[in-house]
């Protein structure tokens, strides 16, 4: 299972393991082989890119996660308004040349499919359904205990931080 | 927060929050134009035709590998205007610190509070409150003549009594020791819950 924590304060922490990581990695490789899509992209709820397959040499993928995440929230709150009461679960961006397909994957994670106009709309659905279930099924496997952030933040990474701030703001 | 252990990466969100027209772009802007470009990305800005924020501002820092490890800090802005409640919210969605840029301008006080309870209800409804979440507050547009004094905005804003900064964003004033002050804070915080 993907380790996710609430802070005492209410924040929400999303850990991600080497074998999590290796296994949506290579769920993204094959489902842009299977697509031909340009572009797949897979980030958490806040906006955050984790993996990313495909031509993205010359898109913006940090920033794209980022608008899809707010793209995602805003229209859950839509959903509100018009009385849905689950969320929707996907969204799509049709173009003249190029078209975006997002779905969720559980309630913390997304999935970006950019796509040529020539590639069929049903085809990115049915792949993107499989891999859906993969990636759903990678993260909620038993790992072995990794690192926790005990061992990613410990308070010697804290004054080098300061340190790495003062001079990058210098 | 988002840690990633294949690639040794911790994300954070920060984001700055307050009524309309305070700065909080500009600090934004001011941060962007300062910084080497190997380590921010694009500022993406999603504004009306007046130049008011409509859904967001974004960018991304990074400050290099500290011990193998490479933090990224994710920026956003909120819209001000009351008209647009619900984008604020949806951009709260896994913040990690807030930077609450509050106008120094006396007729701006009840914006400021105003925008601040916004805040807090924002908070709560994700189960956060501002009595224990990470934020600092930047009192912005100290340049500007009439404005309250520090004691005043500390009174009538701090209740918690949060590091507080005196800023003009548009010159850069406080702007990097606000942006410093927060990413300690958040770092701590999660030190503190460990």
């Amino acid at each position: 299972m993907v380790q996710t924590k609430k802070l005492k304060d209410g924040s929400r922490q999303i850990i991600l393991n080497g074998k999590q990581y290796e296994g949506v990695t290579k769920t993204l490789s094959e489902l842009a082989t299977k697509t031909k899509a340009s572009a797949i992209l897979f980030a958490d709820m806040s906006g955050q890119l984790i993996s990313q397959r495909g031509n993205t040499e010359e898109m913006n993928t940090t920033v794209l996660s980022a608008l899809a995440a707010s793209d995602f929230a805003a229209t859950a709150e839509m959903a509100k308004l018009v009385g849905e009461e689950a969320k929707f679960k996907l969204l799509f961006h049709e173009g003249e040349k190029r078209n975006v397909y997002l779905s969720n994957v559980g309630d913390y994670f997304f999935l970006v499919v950019v796509f040529d106009v020539n590639v069929t709309l049903g085809l990115i659905r049915i792949y993107t359904k499989k891999a859906i279930q993969s990636l759903q099924e990678i993260l909620e496997e038993e790992s072995e205990e990794t690192g926790s952030e005990k061992d990613m933040i410990d308070s010697d990474f804290s004054s080098l931080l300061g340190d790495a701030l003062d001079e990058t703001f210098k | 927060m988002f840690i990633n252990w294949a690639l040794q990466e911790i994300n954070l969100k920060i984001v700055y929050y307050g009524p309309g027209m305070s700065g909080k772009t500009t600090n934004l802007e001011y941060i962007h134009s300062k910084l080497d470009p190997s380590l921010t990305g694009e500022l993406v800005s999603l504004k009306t035709k007046e130049d008011r924020t409509i859904f967001f501002d974004f960018m991304q820092i990074e400050v290099g590998k500290i011990k193998g490890k490479k933090p990224k800090f994710n920026l956003y802005t909120v819209p001000g205007q009351v008209y647009y409640a619900s984008s604020r919210k949806v951009i709260l969605n896994g913040v990690d610190g807030i930077v609450f840029v509050a106008d120094s301008q006396p007729h701006r006080m009840e914006a400021n509070i105003e925008t601040l309870l916004d805040l807090e209800n924002n908070l709560k409804q994700d189960n956060h409150s501002l009595e224990k979440f990470p934020w600092v507050i930047q009192y912005n547009k100290r340049d500007l003549p009439g404005v309250e004094s520090t004691d005043i905005l500390q009174k009538k804003l701090n209740f918690f009594g949060v590091p507080h900064f005196e800023g003009v964003a548009v010159r850069g004033d406080g702007v990097f020791n606000t942006l410093k002050a927060i990413i300690n804070r958040v770092v701590q915080n999660v030190q503190n819950q460990l």
